[in-house]
């Protein structure tokens, strides 16, 4: 250590003690000119032989005691620093140097985990429901979308412990070591933006040290420290992570990275599914944010463009909120009966069709159209329709149709019902998969209806089967149409199956 | 259309046509105003105008970032109009305005911004009235702040002739922080004023929807933002953010967001609130946050030091504003981590909602713009929830997820992670295996699984196979191949213990330590391999062997409890019951609340010092177990409320749960003898590690089962010394929170056989085994018992079940001899009491298997 930092640190030392009370704010507020005596500072405290450090370290805990929040973030830009020094030397087991930093970190986990009349603090937050209005948003506006069975469950705000509380702690032993350095990171992280980009650095260093001493990748990263494998916590792991992400985002591009990838090397090896969690989700939202380095001088990586407000979404694509447009809705020549009566057909599977279908079978005439259900109840709706038009058989005594020119020409229309929708309508993806669905049942069920009329009968002709058309309109769903005759027509698909009788 | 209209009628029409951008039926309709009257003319002019300019743009649109230069041939036309209605002077003061307004624009587009600057400082923009315009009116302001905006930050700062010709400043030295200021001014304007616009346009459209046809058949028309309103929507909090002055582009955001609502500004809110939610966790903490309703801080460490020479102040006000959210009881955030889930939550049900289902070529785009825009949200829900521990509310997120997860890795390895953080273990198995199927090669993936398996489910068969996949990737696992041989030795290991024919339990004894050997020898610095290894010898009663790799265990990892605990049976085994208490305590110096090392201070204190210090340590243990459990913070209540709460909601359903095993060969982790106490366990795990967010975490155990535990080992002090009121009170205590527990049963017994009360004793004994029919313990005391009543074959078949389920158990293998002998087989007994001798020789204090074995 050169004497002129030892100078400047001395200095520092005497200074703040002969400083009278009403002058420390304004002795806070010039600390940051200082600009020879952190780093000073720092090589004390890696320095761990030094002299000094038992003199800084109260100095430090003095700081931090004072309650004036610049002496308290001067001290904490110091945190990542000290914990490394604590760490490697519990893992090195020399245990006579590391007393005073002890000292200084237990001083201020014990003071930081109470308030100020001395109780226990607990760190709690509100957990936003979308069920209560807020100064962002009126529930009525988000929609049933969000009201899901877990957000019923958390009706209304919810106040959360996450911390806290927690026991006041006169040493370290191994089993409370990473409960109070958890914490004390966490208040570390609670004051990130105050912190120099040399905490942030130490910050990065600290947490890919301690992921990686004593595993293969320590060579990858050419570190020759001590090479004993640390114990972590998974939970400090999450607070390291934290710090990393403010860092990566703030102009500590590339160590963050590293210690980012490292952590998560050290997370997958202990398979801790928090840090994993965080830290991919991190490394997933950077990606496509793709963050360039270069930003260094303007110093934060947050970039805002300018993004168009059109839904960048064509209006075509089936999405949740359209899907929710769409009934299978019947039509009125088919008796659907009382509501408890689609509760039974939705029970029975579609293979299952009960009964043989008698030969005096009247094809349904069925319309769907859309309008507000889900497409779960769309299809219910439709067993419904068909059990409808079996019912229906019974009541009327029309021309019989024969099983299998039924089914054949069902066949036929659903493969023009499909090609219909695939060619004619260009941007009819909406109901491709609609259609789809509607494809399979029908050709289900008619199959259905054919093995249980194996043959035509002989009184009855060709001409006499039902002549199913089948016509899939599609109007586009687009609000703005280029021309005014074909405007604001919502989107509806209707499939007539009837028959000539 | 045909139809002729009145007068007034025809004005609401054009007016509407307007407002809703239908510029299409401008000509018309001025075709039929002109027919009417004369002095129409200009206006006429003026609505042509405005409508081919309009037209033009929605042909033309203007892209971001580019700069229309030079004059355009099909705007010469509109130029026309607008002159013609300028130049004749008989229009209203209004409709001159407007035309000028027009004139600018037309400007602009040709790059004369100039002149277009020059147009606006003679209307005076901020003249012009917000009360009682109509809506369009709204619209034409603020794209004339949009435009001005532009404007100004096309002509360099030094131009001479900006100063001249610009309205509200008679100062010809302008710093360029007044010209930023005003720019800024300009497009915050055109954002208060457009949202103000939208607002109306859509209260006027949804009226008139209303008024004109009841029928439900055309639906709202979208209005579209134009290039303009777009623009100047943004452009304020995008320099706010470009000067690093994020303060300002933080209020500017929370401004916009606050305007209620419309249909167009949807997407741009969607985006708003995901762009804010990444600054508050990314770019803000704890200490430097404000919340929405409050002022901003004066200095903030947010705000780039080196532009500070410049700072924006907002100094204007507006005569009408846009409706904000309001209400009573509105909640507001008072931390960033709860202002960014907030925004996120709304982003994500928006992001929801435009989830793209169909899975057709055509859509592809969509679909991938739909995730992506999903999955920024999840992960940013992801850091948010994960900073507050709250992994529970993060998997019920991450499941909403799923309509999007098709094939989708990430999505499904987050959701199977959250599901695992969350405590959901035999779902976070479901998901994991489809992470397998997704990607192959990731050994971190079956070992999770194999985590699983091992600890909370106890899925034995299922560890088995995920720990086979991790071996089968063979070299390409890399430094996971050394965790595969661990975890699949651990899976043989439990294995071992749960197998009731002496036999398959040798044979998986077998099969664990060939595969710690081969993990310890892939990965000899890895502490838990030569741990397991010694673990496992120890088991199989190889003390000298165990010992050696304990302490090389140890020599990697000095401070680890596991291997300290360990090292103490095993010096207990060999009878140094003072070395094997100085271990613990060293331990316990370090490990100064592991209940798991206290109850084995308990058995050595007793064997050493006499059970008054025993008994000491009994007490010692419950304070600790109040002090753990107590410190919990009355006034919280719901979600991740105080363990100690949910434990006493839990009491409950306790009366129908046994105490799971423990001083039993199966505490340390889950025995599946006892199906009934496993599922028993596995469901208080779930509890207990879902509460793991507030709750130090101790283990899979109950509090209240370790509460129960230590009232059990101080009756079982009791005992010792030959105190049963005492042993009883303990017992009642224990019994209070577990009556049907086998473990409470078999010290009643105890407790009535030094009494003397043998039919009693016998009888709990009977009741013990009901419940857990292979408690060894309990088969060997009622083994002696059935002796003493010279029932020797049944004492001998119990006996002979109780060595079946542990080969190792001593004191039965002696029990047994005793009874044999009894018969008469002196043979026999010899064999068995030679048998319990030499395992007497090698046996600890507790079995080793009280030392909990997972992943």
């Amino acid at each position: 250590m050169l004497a002129m930092d030892q100078g400047v640190v001395e200095e520092w030392l005497s200074e703040f003690k002969t400083l009278p009370d009403s002058a420390i704010s304004t002795y806070a507020a010039s600390l940051k000119d200082k600009g020879s005596l952190i780093p000073a500072l720092y090589k004390v405290i890696r320095e761990n032989y030094s002299d000094l450090l038992e003199p800084v370290c109260h100095q430090l805990f003095e700081f931090y005691r004072s309650g004036v929040p610049q002496l308290q973030r001067f001290t904490l830009q110091f945190l990542p620093e000290l914990l490394w020094s604590l760490l490697s030397v519990s893992a090195a087991r020399d245990p006579h140097t590391s007393g005073c930093i002890e000292a200084l970190l237990l001083g201020i986990y014990n003071l930081e985990i109470v308030d100020k009349d001395g109780q226990s603090k607990i760190l709690s937050f509100t957990v936003p429901s979308l069920s209560k209005p807020s100064v962002y948003h009126e529930p009525s506006a988000i929609g049933s979308m969000a009201l899901t069975e877990g957000a019923l469950a958390n009706h209304g705000l919810s106040r959360v412990v996450y911390s806290g509380p927690h026991l006041q702690r006169e040493t370290f032993t191994a089993q409370n070591r990473f409960e109070v350095l958890t914490f004390l990171l966490l208040c570390y992280n609670a004051a990130l933006s105050y912190m120099t980009p040399t905490s942030l650095h130490s910050l990065c260093q600290l947490s890919s040290r301690v992921s990686i001493c004593g595993y293969p990748r320590q060579q990858l990263r050419r570190y020759k420290g001590i090479s004993t494998r640390l114990t972590v916590t998974s939970e400090f792991l999450v607070q390291l992570i934290t710090g990393i992400h403010y860092a990566l985002c703030n102009g500590e591009v590339e160590l963050g990275s590293k210690a980012l990838d490292d952590v998560l090397y050290r997370a997958q090896l202990e398979l801790f599914p928090e840090a994993l969690l965080v830290g991919n989700a991190i490394k997933s939202s950077l990606h496509s944010a793709a963050l360039k380095s270069n930003n260094r001088e303007g110093g934060r990586s947050i970039q805002v463009e300018i993004t168009p407000t059109a839904s960048r979404i064509s209006r075509n694509a089936v999405t949740s909120l359209s899907i929710r447009g769409h009934r299978w809705k019947r039509h009125d020549a088919v008796d659907l009966g009382s509501p408890d009566e689609l509760m039974d057909i939705s029970e029975v599977d579609e293979g299952v069709w009960p009964g043989a279908v008698g030969p005096d079978m009247t094809p349904p005439t069925i319309t769907i159209s859309n309008s507000t259900t889900t497409l779960n109840l769309g299809v219910k709706a439709m067993k419904k329709c068909w059990l409808g038009g079996r019912s229906s058989k019974d009541k009327e005594s029309g021309p019989l149709t024969t099983g299998r020119a039924a089914s054949e020409n069902a066949e036929l229309s659903v493969k023009r019902l499909t090609l219909t929708s695939s060619q004619s309508v260009p941007r009819a993806g909406a109901l491709t998969s609609l259609t789809r669905t509607a494809s399979v049942v029908f050709s289900r069920s008619f199959e259905h209806v054919a093995s249980s009329n194996p043959a035509p009968t002989s009184n009855h002709t060709a001409s006499e089967a039902g002549r199913y058309s089948c016509s899939l309109q599609e109007e586009r769903m687009g609000y703005l149409s280029p021309t005014p005759n074909h405007t604001q027509r919502s989107p509806s698909i209707s499939i007539h199956l009837g028959s000539d009788l | 259309m045909t139809a002729r209209k009145s007068g007034s009628r025809l004005e609401t029409e054009i007016e509407r046509c307007r407002s809703e951008g239908q510029w299409d039926k401008i000509p018309e309709l001025v075709r039929q105003l002109s027919a009417k009257l004369i002095s129409n003319d200009d206006l006429g002019e003026l609505l042509l105008g405005e409508s081919k300019l309009q037209m033009y743009l929605k042909e033309n649109p203007i892209k971001q970032a580019s700069s229309p230069r030079g004059p355009r041939p099909k705007l010469v036309e509109v130029r026309k109009h607008l002159t013609a209605a300028l130049d004749r002077g008989n229009l209203k003061a209004d409709y001159l305005q407007e035309a000028s307004l027009l004139m600018a624009k037309i400007c602009y587009l040709e790059g004369e911004y100039k002149d277009a600057l020059g147009h606006y400082s003679r209307v005076n923009l901020d003249d012009m009235q917000l009360v009682g315009a109509p809506v369009y009116r709204l619209s034409m302001i603020a794209e004339a702040y949009a435009t001005k905006g532009l404007c100004l930050e096309k002509i360099p700062a030094s131009s001479p002739s900006l100063s001249n010709k610009n309205s509200g400043s008679p100062s010809p030295n302008r710093s360029p922080g007044d010209r930023e200021q005003e720019i800024i001014t300009c497009y915050e304007k055109t954002g208060d004023i457009a949202l103000l616009y939208l607002q109306e346009a859509e209260k006027a459209l949804s009226a008139g929807i209303q008024n004109r046809s009841p029928k439900p058949g055309p639906t709202a028309l979208d209005l579209e933002l134009g290039y303009f309103l777009e623009t100047g929507l943004q452009r304020a909090h995008v320099i706010h953010f470009k000067n690093g002055n994020l303060t300002q582009g933080v209020g500017r955001f929370r401004e916009i967001l606050r305007a209620i609502e419309t249909r167009t500004t949807q997407n741009l809110r969607m985006t708003i609130a995901r762009q804010l939610a990444e600054i508050l966790l990314r770019g803000m903490c704890e200490q430097s946050y404000w919340s929405p309703l409050e002022d901003p801080p004066t200095v903030s460490p947010l705000d780039n030091p080196t532009k500070q020479g410049y700072t924006y102040s907002k100094n204007y006000t507006l005569s009408r504003r846009p409706r904000v959210y309001s209400g009573e009881n509105l909640f507001c955030p008072q931390e960033n981590t709860e202002e960014a889930l907030l925004l996120l939550l709304i982003s994500e049900s928006m992001a929801n909602r435009d989830a793209v289902l169909s899975r057709i070529p055509e859509h592809n785009n969509d679909r991938i713009i739909s995730l992506q825009s999903a999955s920024v949200v999840y992960d940013l829900l992801t850091i948010a929830l994960g900073r507050r521990g709250q992994y529970e509310m993060l998997s019920e997120c991450l499941e909403r997820a799923m309509k999007f997860a098709f094939e989708e890795f990430h999505l499904w390895y987050q959701l199977a992670l959250s599901l695992m953080a969350a405590g959901k273990s035999a779902r976070a198995v479901k998901v994991l295996k489809e992470c397998i199927r997704l990607k192959p090669d990731d050994p971190t993936i079956p070992l999770l699984a194999v985590k699983l398996c091992i600890g909370p489910l106890h899925w034995l068969d299922e560890g088995e196979k995920f720990a086979k996949m991790v071996i089968e990737m063979g070299e390409k696992a890399a430094e996971f191949r050394a965790k595969g041989y661990l975890a699949i030795g651990l899976v043989y290991s439990l294995k071992a213990t749960d197998a009731s024919l002496r036999s398959t339990q040798e044979e998986y004894q077998r099969k664990a330590l060939g595969a710690f050997q081969r993990a310890q020898s892939l990965s000899p610095t890895d502490h838990l391999a030569a741990f397991y290894l010694a673990l496992q010898l120890a088991v199989s009663r190889q003390i000298p062997e165990a010992l050696g790799y304990v302490r090389q265990a140890l020599q990697l990892q000095g401070d680890d409890v596991h291997s300290l605990h360990l090292l103490a049976l095993l010096l207990s085994a060999q009878k140094h019951y003072h070395d094997g208490l100085n271990i613990i305590e060293m331990a316990l110096s370090e490990y100064p609340e592991n209940f798991n090392l206290l109850y084995t201070k308990v058995k050595l204190e007793a064997m050493c010092r006499g059970p008054e210090e025993a008994l000491l340590t009994c007490k010692h243990m419950l304070q600790i177990w109040k002090s753990f459990y107590n410190l919990t913070n009355p006034s919280d209540s719901g979600r991740g409320s105080s363990l100690l709460d949910r434990a006493i909601a839990d009491r409950r359903q306790l009366n129908a749960m046994t105490l799971p095993d423990f001083s039993d060969p199966d505490t340390g982790s889950v025995h599946a003898t006892s199906i009934a106490a496993s599922r028993v366990e596995q469901a208080l795990s779930e509890v207990a590690s879902s509460l793991q967010s507030s709750a130090p975490k101790h283990g899979p155990l109950h509090p209240w089962m370790t509460l129960a535990q230590i009232w059990l080992h101080a009756a079982e002090v009791y005992i010792g010394m030959s105190k049963p009121a005492e042993a009883t009170a303990c017992t009642q205590e224990a019994a209070n929170l577990f009556p049907t527990s086998h473990n409470v049963l078999y010290m009643r017994g105890q407790i009535a056989e030094l009494r003397g009360n043998i039919d009693e004793a016998k009888r709990w004994y009977e009741e013990a085994l009901s419940i857990n029919p292979t408690h060894v313990k309990t088969m060997q005391r009622l083994g002696l018992i059935l002796h003493q009543l010279q029932r020797y074959s049944l004492s001998e078949k119990v006996l002979r079940d109780a060595v079946q389920v542990n080969s190792t158990a001593h004191d039965v293998w002696n029990s047994l001899g005793e009874v044999l002998q009894a018969q008469g087989n002196a043979a026999a007994a010899t064999e068995c009491f030679l048998t319990a001798l030499e395992l007497e020789a090698s046996s600890p204090i507790l079995p080793f298997t009280i030392i909990p074995r997972a992943l």
